[in-house]
């Protein structure tokens, strides 16, 4: 892991985000219909967009508007939403923030719960426990979320039933019970599939290192079963689950667009899914550039580790 | 064979497979009713003898809309992976062989696209296409190329330093013999099982672009739009949610399962 | 039909005459209790207040927040009648064509300045500049010219003489806006607000929820009840449903026709349903095949099924339409004559007009909302009988907006209720509509329309607009299968909660919260 490496991987992420960038703005010009349009609706007279049109600079060519935003943004400024007329940065940051603690409880509730799983299910291979997890799980991952997330909301949140709110967002500095109890339903719907992804990782890598010589090992050396478990098995058997993570991250993005919007959670999903339907080309950069480098980032993160974390990964 | 069929999520996951493919190819034919007609008087009813799985909002027969609906829904699946398969095994495949500055250009282009998670890439070519089935279909194929290009040129790559590969340059063959003869049907085994997996995630993509009205449009039967269709009435009959919720998750399901014991029968290494 | 029709009417005029009529200062005496002050009002709504711009906002949660926050000239009651607003009183000329408001004394704008004939005069120029988007220019475009005679009295001047001129001043997109705020940054509008509605903006967060407070100073003395009012979004139907069902929400602004009975059902909820004008309709060009011919129109209207329509699309919570644009609560509006379901008759009508073979057409629906899909998809079942062989394309609204809308040839339109028999033709049906999309352009009714809107004698007026109803059924430019009923709750502690069957009246300063 060379420091060169880690340049160029860098520039490469710079440069790709810069040709996404260009090519959802190009074609998103170039196609017909624009903000204004949708703006205005079924209301708008030719008066009334053109004026509008000039308003909100589409009068212009579009490699004139991406010179433009491209020039913003090298000054810290990602320009105006033309539908919400409010700066993208207050926009989009704000919704970055709601959609990260809800990413953030998902992922350290599949932690928590999807490491133990695995770990049982490895060490209870073959019995009706490992067959109940592996069942879990693989249901888990043929679910699309909004199929599960409708049925969460039918048993746990309709009215007289369920013990949840059915949807909102309260602000943890606000009232973090309120918080607790309108996080718990998008977050189980996201977690759910990454759940079934770790603890399979987790269970085949430690069977792997539990059938390997060097717990074999262990054992014949005398060590207590735990002891081989805890301090010999498991640590060995993480490294290949922290890629799985990163790369759920992926996941964790897309799924976020369609469980904020069944659970009317104000994020960065919403905001993407808003600006696609109006053509708010500002946003819909300024949202795509976000996920799309923390998607990146995250990828060169979980390389790091697992080349830290096994010697034999090698980057030139 | 036997071998693969020993495992128990083997003989599910075929089974579930089989299933799904059959009513692919002949769930159109045996639908007792026509899947858009309309009953006006049995709405939203539960199962009976003459609507074996109910009926949604206009009438409509479930199972013929179930039936009518799997070529559509099982063939997004099957042709937008197939498309980035195709595509992506070439990219990978030119890749791995040519190695040098034409590989490692083509490799940042793929882990540049990469950073593009899967569902996003494919809203955005939606959108800018304009969405419905045949656009969504293309998105999941172009969101599927650079992953597969990746495997596809890493199972190359494994292979070409085997010996048989060393024996036929050694035996002075051209390379075209020993990219189609000796390396492609080496590589193929990890390019099929992940093509199998990515299946059920094109599946799932493609009734999730249903949903969110960017995929298939009324009066198609496709599995997810008759959910997303179906949810307003789901406190009145549950049916018409859960009927093409499970045909869903059972498509996904069989794939993922064949994919997997697929896998640990061609990989015994990973067999656990 | 027409005796249920008739029970209908009774019923909106009863509801009237029970709820308050706002701004005729009833001072509750109808009431059954007596309204106690204060409590927040929370209601829950599916779609985003984008923008609160009220010269061109006109979405469905939108409406809501500017009627409360803004005040226009005059405002339509839930009768359907203009009545009171910033303008006391108003007198017109015998020729209709000189019109003065009155405005009330000592009007404040939210941040305490006056509000005066000035600020009126500054905003109808706003809205009649052609730089300036605003949706109340096509209801006001025959206004020549504008004064302030004095602080509270404005002038205006008409081009051509319009007895409705009240009733366009309450477009909701023409309420008044400071001077100021006109004059400063026109982005400003789209997140401030500085109106003379009864409550005040306080949070705007168009992405979860807008919260407005009470305005001590609005012009009618005890009004608003409410301290605070708040709009929620809650872009999924399910999550709203539950959430008011459970109390999280005291109104739903708007419920959908398949949760209505479950909702009414439920106990301590009061839900509403309202007639109203508003319409899905079938865009047919006429100046191409196959719609250039009538007898393809009239074979398509007699192979609609429209009450099985009315019970399978909209749950039994509208009525039938027989392809005229006004709906029984239209003061001028004629007995519509029934259109029998007849797919026989069409065919052979289709015969007759050269199709003997029937028709393959492509009819485009935009996915939102939904209604016009599901009418698409239900027409193209009713009238594969009649030879009709129907292709239902459904397509996003952005690329509807852009590709098909006033350009398709056969299309789904879906449209809300205007306020007058004037305003409805002169969106659609006159050769210069502002949306006139089908080419029937007849001059015939072109001159009966403007004929209707120059008179002032009542017996003239319906004699004229029966001549032009008569002209259009006769034609079938359009076809219209459905009216939709307005569809709201409330929960059990809110009184008074009622909206208008036009979109974007509200009255929320009627409302309170009967809480022990």
């Amino acid at each position: 892991m060379s420091r060169g490496y880690l340049i160029r991987r860098l520039l490469a992420i710079i440069l790709v985000l810069a040709i996404v960038t260009l090519a959802v703005f190009a074609i998103t010009t170039i196609l017909p219909g624009n903000a204004a349009i949708m703006i205005l609706g079924e209301y708008a007279t030719p008066d009334a967009v053109a004026a509008l049109e000039r308003q909100l600079h589409l009068d212009q060519p579009w490699y004139m508007q991406y010179l433009s935003w491209v020039a913003g943004i090298l000054h810290g400024d990602f320009g105006t939403s033309l539908r919400l007329s409010q700066p993208v940065t207050q926009v989009v940051g704000e919704a970055f923030l709601n959609s990260a603690m809800l990413a953030l409880t998902a992922l350290a509730a599949v932690i928590i719960v999807a490491i133990p799983l695995g770990v049982l299910a490895a060490l209870k291979r073959g019995t009706v426990i490992d067959l109940a997890i592996g069942l879990f799980s693989y249901l888990g991952t043929a679910l699309p979320e909004f199929v599960t997330a409708t049925l969460l909301l039918v048993f746990l949140a309709a009215p007289n039933v369920g013990p949840f709110p059915a949807g909102g967002f309260v602000a943890p500095w606000e009232d973090l019970a309120g918080f607790a109890a309108h996080v718990i339903l998008p977050a189980a719907t996201l977690g759910l599939i990454l759940l079934a992804h770790v603890s399979r990782q987790v269970r085949s890598e430690m069977s792997e290192v539990l059938a390997s010589d060097y717990v074999r090992a262990a054992r014949l050396k005398g060590l207590s079963e735990r002891r081989v478990i805890w301090r010999h098995t498991l640590p060995n058997s993480l490294a290949p689950a922290v890629a799985v993570i990163s790369l759920d991250i992926g996941y964790l993005l897309g799924g976020i667009i369609v469980v904020e919007e069944i659970f009317a959670w104000p994020g960065l999903g919403r905001v993407l899914m808003y600006a696609l339907e109006n053509r708010d080309l500002p946003v819909i950069q300024a949202v795509t550039l976000l996920l799309a480098a923390i998607y990146a980032l995250s990828n060169l993160v979980s390389d790091i580790i697992i080349a830290k974390l096994d010697p034999r990964v090698r980057y030139a | 064979m036997r071998r693969f069929l020993s495992s128990p999520s083997a003989v599910v996951g075929t089974t579930l497979l089989v299933l799904v493919l059959f009513a692919a190819l002949f769930g159109p034919l045996i639908a007792p009713y026509d899947p858009q007609e309309f009953h006006p008087l049995a709405r939203l009813q539960g199962p009976s003898a003459s609507y074996w799985l109910g009926t949604d909002q206009f009438g409509r027969d479930l199972l013929s809309r179930i039936l009518s609906g799997a070529p559509a829904t099982i063939a997004f699946g099957v042709f937008s992976t197939t498309i980035g398969v195709v595509v992506g095994s070439l990219i990978g495949v030119i890749a791995g062989v040519s190695s040098g500055w034409v590989d490692s250009t083509i490799m940042r282009i793929l882990d540049g696209l990469l950073a593009v998670p899967d569902l996003l890439f494919t809203l955005l070519i939606v959108t800018v296409l304009g969405g419905g089935m045949e656009h969504a279909l293309l998105a999941v194929a172009v969101a599927f190329t650079p992953g597969m290009a990746r495997i596809a040129r890493s199972a190359v790559l494994s292979v070409r330093t085997r010996d048989y590969v060393r024996a036929a340059v050694a035996r002075g063959e051209s390379g075209l013999y020993i990219v189609g003869r000796e390396v492609l049907p080496n590589a193929l085994s990890p390019i099929v099982v992940e093509a199998t997996i990515r299946v059920s995630f094109a599946i799932m993509i493609g009734a999730t672009l249903g949903f969110l009205g960017l995929g298939a449009q009324p009066p198609s039967t496709e599995w997810g739009l008759m959910v997303s269709e179906a949810r307003q009435f789901m406190f009145r009959n549950p049916w018409c949610v859960a009927i093409p919720g499970l045909s869903i998750a059972t498509a996904a399901l069989g794939f993922n399962l064949f994919g997997d014991a697929l896998r640990d029968a061609l990989d015994p290494r990973r067999s656990h | 039909m027409t005796k249920f029709m008739l029970t209908r009417r009774n019923v909106v005029m009863g509801l009237a005459a029970t709820a308050l009529v706002p701004g005729l200062d009833l001072q509750d005496a109808l009431a059954a209790a007596t309204p106690k002050p204060g409590g927040t009002l929370r209601i829950s709504h599916s779609t985003r207040i984008a923008t609160l711009n009220v010269l061109n906002c006109s979405g469905p949660a939108e409406y809501p927040a500017v009627d409360m926050l803004y005040s226009g000239l005059t405002r339509m009651g839930p009768d359907n009648k203009p009545m009171a607003d910033l303008a006391q009183r108003w007198e017109a000329s015998a020729d209709a064509k000189t019109f003065t408001f009155h405005l009330r004394e000592g009007i404040t704008f939210h941040d305490g300045s006056p509000c005066t004939a000035d600020d009126v005069v500054a905003t109808y120029q706003a809205i009649l500049s052609p730089d300036i988007p605003a949706a109340a220019r096509s209801v006001l475009n025959m206004i020549d010219k504008i004064e302030a005679v004095d602080p509270t009295t404005v002038k205006i001047t008409l081009a051509s003489p319009f007895a409705d001129l009240p009733i366009s001043t309450a477009h909701p997109n023409a309420r008044i806006l400071s001077k100021a705020a006109l004059a400063g940054p026109r982005e400003k509008l789209d997140t401030t607000v500085n109106g003379t509605g009864p409550f005040k903006l306080e949070t705007y967060d168009s992405a979860r929820m807008v919260r407005l407070v009470k305005n001590e100073n609005y012009f009618i003395k005890g009004k608003p009840y409410l301290d605070a009012v708040e709009l929620y979004l809650f872009p999924d139907l399910a999550a709203e449903s539950a959430n008011f069902l459970n109390g999280a929400m005291d109104v739903m602004l708007t419920v959908q026709q398949a949760d209505f009975q479950r909702i009414a059902a439920s106990s301590g909820i009061k839900a509403q349903r309202i007639p109203s004008g508003r319409f899905v309709n079938i865009t047919m060009r006429q100046d191409q095949k196959p719609f250039d011919d009538v007898r393809v129109r009239k074979a398509l209207a007699m192979s609609i099924d429209r009450p099985t329509l009315v019970d399978i699309v909209l749950e039994g919570l509208g009525r039938p339409a027989y392809d005229n644009l006004l709906s029984p609560e239209f003061q001028y509006a004629i007995q519509t004559p029934e259109i029998p379901y007849d797919p026989a008759s069409a065919k052979k009508l289709l015969a007759e007009a050269g199709y003997p073979d029937g028709i393959k057409i492509k009819l485009v629906a935009s996915n939102r909302p939904a209604i016009r899909a599901q009418v698409a998809v239900a027409v193209k079942e009713m009238a594969k009988a009649a030879g009709f062989d129907i292709d239902v394309e459904t397509m996003s609204h952005d690329t509807y907006l852009a590709n098909i809308w006033m350009k398709g040839q056969f299309y789904m339109g879906y449209w809300g209720m205007q306020a007058t028999e004037d305003a409805t033709f002169n969106l659609l049906l006159t050769s210069n509509a502002s949306y006139e999309d089908t080419g029937w352009k007849n001059k015939e009714f072109d001159q009966l329309v403007s004929d209707a809107r120059q008179t002032t004698d009542t017996e003239k007026r319906r004699d004229l607009y029966a001549k032009a109803q008569e002209l259009m059924l006769r034609d079938t430019p359009y076809i219209v299968p459905i009216f939709e009923d307005v569809l709201t709750a409330s929960g059990k502690s809110v009184e008074d909660w009622t909206t208008a069957p036009l979109s974007g009246y509200f009255y929320v300063e009627n409302v309170w919260l009967n809480k022990a």
